[in-house]
């Protein structure tokens, strides 16, 4: 299978702190990677370390076969991303937010679409600082797809979202999905990463606790539930650690 | 170039509604000019000129606005979306640090153009005053006089390590710069040693410069001041580039 997203050795630390250390994945084309972990388990970092928004500190990042660093333009057409945090200036609309990051990519998908299809289609002339927090998530998500992307990073896809709403988000991703679309996110709710991802990587004090298909993840453990497992995986090393 | 105008029509918008340039850019020469106006009226330069004060004046007024936008909005401007993490995001798009620096340095030149038309307006309208130099060396004079009070600030806003700083340089660059290098308080009127000292601000020169172009002197006389804000533009345009950062 054709690798979209090849990570190697990635290593980061922080005055002194190892926040991750060598981590490797490997994502292929189409596929859906989970990255989880406990809050300051190095998910974000992980995340900002491919993107080349952080620099590491050793290790190699290739996405659809380009270096982030270097092919930061020509890879960016083709990469969508929502980080954890939403930034966009004062006194913004919806429209104009969408429309400056829309005349950014050769391509564009139609936002107008992507604003419906994510229940905003009547918020275009709201201030962005006005939308609640839920709606604001589901912008950035917007925003993300609006390059028309390979490749989407989707930094804690749900958090603040009401259940409707997360349901909404996972459908339209399984659309997109179908559609050939290889996502890399980050999560909390295991329900979440049971229906979305194909993999995932459970980072605990910055080194992968498991790696692999979520199958999988529930037959090493001795549950049924991927939560309880996540939560056997990440336990398990922290009565070892003491 | 579709790319370039649909940013700068968002941009512009949202400056507008920020209002602070329309005070410190449109507003504030306006006002300046009607108290100059009010105080010289239609005096002549000093005894036996053929021009008048306020005729002397226009180039020190019209660079108010530049003065504003570029040591003061578009220094903020950067770093306040460094710090609201917005460059961060433009990192992880195609765009290049450079499309984006033209995209705000434009918004300033729009400003700046439009205060050149409101004081030359009220200058000629209500103040009787005549454009006597050549227009072509007095656009190319603004043209200059702009950019390189801009890339001033591209620098300040480039380097400066938070939103603090920078707001900080720019309070220092601007209010002197606004009030002694004549864009507010008339050069001519200021003592010698004041002048000196002045000498040394860039927007004096940008203002000797205006005011050769204005009333027709030949520009050999002020090619120290041509050379001065060129050396600015090269230098702080350079390193505001060299040294960009989104993050």
């Amino acid at each position: 299978m054709e690798e979209t997203i090849k990570i190697s050795g990635l290593s980061k630390s922080y005055a002194g702190r190892k926040v991750i250390e060598n981590l490797c994945i490997s994502v292929a084309a189409g596929e859906v990677y989970g990255l989880l972990g406990a809050n300051g388990a190095g998910k974000s970092t992980t995340i900002e370390c491919i993107l080349g928004t952080r620099k590491a500190d050793s290790g190699t990042v290739r996405i659809l076969g380009l270096n982030p660093e270097k092919n930061r333009k020509q890879l960016f057409e083709q990469v969508g991303v929502q980080f954890q945090e939403s930034n966009y200036p004062d006194k913004i609309k919806v429209r104009e937010l969408c429309e400056e990051t829309a005349c950014l990519y050769r391509q564009p998908s139609d936002y107008g679409e992507l604003l419906q299809k994510f229940g905003l289609a009547d918020k275009k002339d709201a201030l962005v600082s006005e939308l609640s927090g839920g709606q604001k998530q589901k912008l950035f998500i917007v925003l993300a797809l609006i390059p028309n992307p390979k490749v989407v990073f989707l930094d804690e896809l749900t958090t603040g979202l009401d259940t409707k709403a997360r349901r909404g988000v996972w459908k339209s991703l399984q659309e997109l999905k179908e559609q050939g679309l290889t996502i890399f996110l980050s999560s909390h709710f295991m329900d979440e990463v049971e229906i979305l991802c194909d993999r995932i990587g459970i980072l605990k004090d910055g080194g992968f606790v498991f790696e692999g298909a979520v199958q999988e993840a529930v037959a090493i453990s001795p549950y049924e539930k991927l939560e309880d497992a996540y939560l056997w995986f990440t336990k398990e090393e922290e009565s070892g650690d003491e | 170039m579709n790319k370039f105008f649909t940013m700068l029509k968002t941009e512009l918008r949202l400056s507008f509604r920020g209002m602070d340039m329309i005070i410190f850019a449109l507003c504030m020469p306006v006002a300046v000019t009607v108290i100059w106006g009010a105080v010289y009226g239609n005096k002549p330069a000093f005894s036996g000129a053929e021009y008048s004060f306020l005729e002397q004046s226009f180039g020190a007024l019209s660079t108010i606005a530049v003065c504003a936008g570029g040591v003061m909005g578009l220094p903020l401007l950067i770093a306040d979306y460094r710090n609201k993490k917005i460059l961060k995001r433009y990192k992880v798009t195609p765009t290049s640090p450079s499309f984006l620096l033209a995209v705000w340095v434009a918004i300033y030149v729009i400003y700046s153009l439009l205060s050149l038309l409101l004081v030359f307006g009220m200058l000629s309208l209500f103040f009787g005053c005549r454009f006597s130099g050549s227009l072509g060396n007095f656009l190319w004079a603004y043209l200059l006089v702009m950019l390189s009070m801009f890339s001033i600030g591209l620098m300040v806003g480039g380097i400066a390590p938070d939103l603090k700083t920078a707001s900080v340089i720019a309070s220092i660059l601007y209010f002197p710069m606004l009030i002694f290098s004549g864009a507010t308080l008339p050069y001519e009127v200021m003592p010698r040693t004041l002048q000196r000292a002045a000498d040394f601000l860039p927007l004096t020169q940008g203002i000797k410069l205006l005011k050769a172009a204005s009333l027709g002197f030949p520009l050999e006389a002020v090619w120290n001041s041509v050379a001065i804000m060129s050396a600015f533009l090269i230098i702080c345009g350079g390193i505001a580039v060299r040294f960009f950062r989104w993050e």
